[in-house]
């Protein structure tokens, strides 16, 4: 009950007209920014970044998130009508989705999943308002060694599931951590890593890697082989049919259970928790050859699951912590660009942020469901815009974003440095969700570290000799050796082919 | 069929080259402390772990099979030139912008681009070239409270700035 009395609290925040003003602005900008090829949500949160400079810290937090689940819907529409996934998300939706399209059935796909997304969004933040508390109080007797543990839990999980090579999530993983090393020591002050530049005594700042990595890198990968997108297909109907709407109730439950509990694990990404439903879907079937024709339930499951995820994967990070995808530590950044550190503190310190930013995910689900469906043919007139005039309007975006950031150019020059730097990770298939997620966490981690061998006086059994801390580490062990297990068969298999 | 093998090879190599540097640089700080781990010491325990995942991936690229080299991994000649002509003109923004001032600055910026990256009708160039430059230029700077840079230069704006301020 406590909990509920908070979310009333919490509403009272959201309610006031600047915040609402701010969700429903976020949901319009996440809804292009997911319409638009090639900027993802990862992308988009980064490049409006600096939006949010000027903002309280409650309305830039509101903002971002209204950008996440504004682009995890905006991404559906291209994939039903243009069978182009706006994010990678949608990409199991172009199969059954477009097919609909197809035939003059694309309204309905996209009330379904609008009416998914918006169900799926909401039970997850029910369980976000059930699991607040009780997973806060339980983290405040977390001391730096559990921390410590707890951390390397959650990046030995994204490492490990955030790449098809392990070896290449860990390059990733000590590359961000590398990264968080540049600057002056927290303890010491000395300098670390700077080559005697000034700019870099601070640190380097979330915008110019956010951006730079998701951003620049992207499209600089996408100018090489620009193409415009291609509109063949018919809205039609704008409301599904009775028989369509019985066919999705169950794949929207199935989809939000599974889209739920998707995003209470570090690292999993959005990928599997979408295509585990769509699996589900297609196995529990009588006609599972129909699928990839045109059928709802393909359309149902994975775009509940989605939204779910994107509204679960923020329990780990209000209640430990804990990033659990990219998009997330750069909603986490933001947090800490405003003083405020995401996990247990933040519900007794900052109650009223938390709570007002948790309440803003129920109106802003419902803002999406609202809105977008008669705005529909609005977003698919944004991609007729020319490929060349859309870049050149993002990029000169990235170019006073990334100034805006500390009014330096030399963010600039280092935006484009980890353009560079993403555009050649992306071809080698190195993943960057663990850069940005040990970017964010790397200080933490090392603070955490430090304090726990000042406690023990340098002997590290302290990370096994306390309960909590020893069972986390257990679980690390665990993932990392499936995961070894894991790419060790597929090296045998690869070696039979 | 030309595989990652290379590729892999050499950017094994170049992490091991970063790793040996890091290194080096973490060795010139303290390790340890008598209050504790000094700043060293995490840098040089990652910069380990770098070294050694550089020379599994190496052994893994040259030992074992390699994953097929996807087709859109080198791209056409015109493709290269529209990402470098992206980088030319951020190059151009990021050393031109406190000199030269945000609007005079993106005045070449923005044309530069529209003609690098794709047929654009003139007219579509010149309304995107002062939307981009003076429009964001007052938006940001009036609306938004976030100055952007102004040069020497930008006396030329004064009338646009007599009007607006």
């Amino acid at each position: 009950m406590e909990a509920f009395q908070f979310l009333m609290d919490g509403f009272a925040i959201c309610f006031q007209w600047q915040y609402l003003l701010i969700t429903i602005l976020g949901c319009l900008v996440g809804t292009l920014i997911g319409v638009l090829p090639g900027v993802g949500p990862a992308a988009g949160t980064a490049m409006l970044l600096p939006l949010t400079f000027g903002m309280s810290p409650i309305a830039s937090i509101i903002m971002l998130s209204a950008i996440y689940y504004g682009a995890m819907y905006g991404g559906t529409i291209t994939s039903v009508l243009v069978n182009v996934p706006g994010e990678a998300a949608s990409a199991i939706t172009c199969l059954d989705g477009h097919a609909m399209a197809k035939k003059g059935r694309g309204g309905s796909a996209l009330a379904i999943a609008a009416i998914g997304s918006f169900i799926g969004g909401n039970v997850a933040t029910f369980g976000l308002v059930l699991l607040a508390l009780p997973l806060t109080r339980f983290a405040l007797k977390f001391g730096p060694p559990e921390f410590f543990s707890l951390m390397f839990v959650g990046l030995s999980l994204a490492t490990s599931l955030a790449s098809k090579s392990m070896v290449r999530g860990l390059i990733a993983a000590v590359i961000g951590l590398l990264i968080a090393m540049i600057g002056i020591d927290p303890v010491m002050g000395v300098p670390r890593f700077t080559f005697g530049a000034v700019p870099l005594f601070n640190g380097i700042g979330i915008v110019p890697i956010a951006m730079g990595l998701f951003g620049i890198g992207e499209l600089l990968l996408t100018a090489e082989g620009s193409k415009s997108a291609v509109i063949n297909t018919r809205l039609g109907e704008m409301w599904p049919s009775r028989e369509e709407f019985k066919r999705s109730i169950g794949p929207i439950f199935r989809g939000t259970g599974i889209g739920f509990f998707g995003g209470l694990i570090p690292g999993l990404g959005v990928l599997v928790p979408t295509f585990i439903s769509y699996a589900v879907e297609k196995r529990i079937s009588k006609t599972p050859e129909k699928f990839g024709t045109g059928m709802i339930e393909g359309v149902a499951a994975p775009e509940t699951a989605n939204n779910a995820y994107c509204n679960a994967a923020m329990i780990p990070l209000f209640t430990l912590g804990i990033p659990s995808s990219a998009v997330i530590a750069i909603i986490m950044g933001a947090f800490m660009m405003n003083g405020l550190i995401p996990g247990p503190f933040l519900f007794t310190e900052h109650p009223d942020i938390a709570w007002g930013v948790i309440a803003s995910f129920y109106v802003g689900n419902l803002i999406l469901l609202i809105m977008n469906l008669p705005m529909i043919p609005l977003w698919v007139s944004f991609l007729r815009i020319p490929i060349p005039i859309l870049y050149t309007l993002i990029l000169g975006f990235c170019v006073i974003g990334s100034y805006c950031a500390e009014n330096s150019t030399f963010e600039v020059g280092l935006t484009l440095v980890f353009g560079l730097l993403g555009y050649a990770f992306k071809k080698l298939d190195i993943p960057m969700a663990p850069i940005i997620l040990t970017v964010i966490l790397g200080p933490m981690m090392e603070r955490a570290l430090r304090q726990s061998l000042e406690m023990s006086r340098g002997d590290f059994t302290i990370f096994f000799t306390r309960p909590i801390s020893a069972v986390l580490l257990g679980l690390a062990v665990v993932f990392v050796i499936t995961s070894l297990m894991k790419m060790t068969a597929q090296v045998k298999e690869d070696q039979e082919v | 069929m030309p595989t990652m093998k290379r590729p892999y090879q050499i950017t094994a190599s170049i992490l091991f080259a970063l790793s040996v540097l890091i290194t080096y640089e973490s060795l010139q700080l303290k390790y340890y402390t008598p209050l504790g781990p000094g700043p060293g010491f995490f840098p040089f325990f990652l910069s380990l772990c770098l070294a050694v995942l550089s020379l599994v991936m190496f052994y893994h690229a040259t030992f074992k099979k390699s994953d097929p080299r996807p087709k859109d991994f080198i791209d056409s000649h015109l493709g290269y030139l529209r990402a470098l002509g992206i980088c030319v003109a951020w190059i151009w923004a990021a050393a031109m912008l406190e000199p030269l001032g945000y609007r005079l600055t993106m005045l070449v910026f923005f044309p530069f681009l529209l003609l690098i990256l794709g047929r654009v009708k003139w007219y579509m160039i010149v309304l995107i070239t002062l939307l981009g430059s003076l429009v964001t230029f007052y938006v940001f700077s009036i609306q938004l409270s976030a100055p952007l840079p102004v040069g020497p230069l930008d006396g030329v704006f004064e009338p646009i700035d007599n009007l607006l301020y």
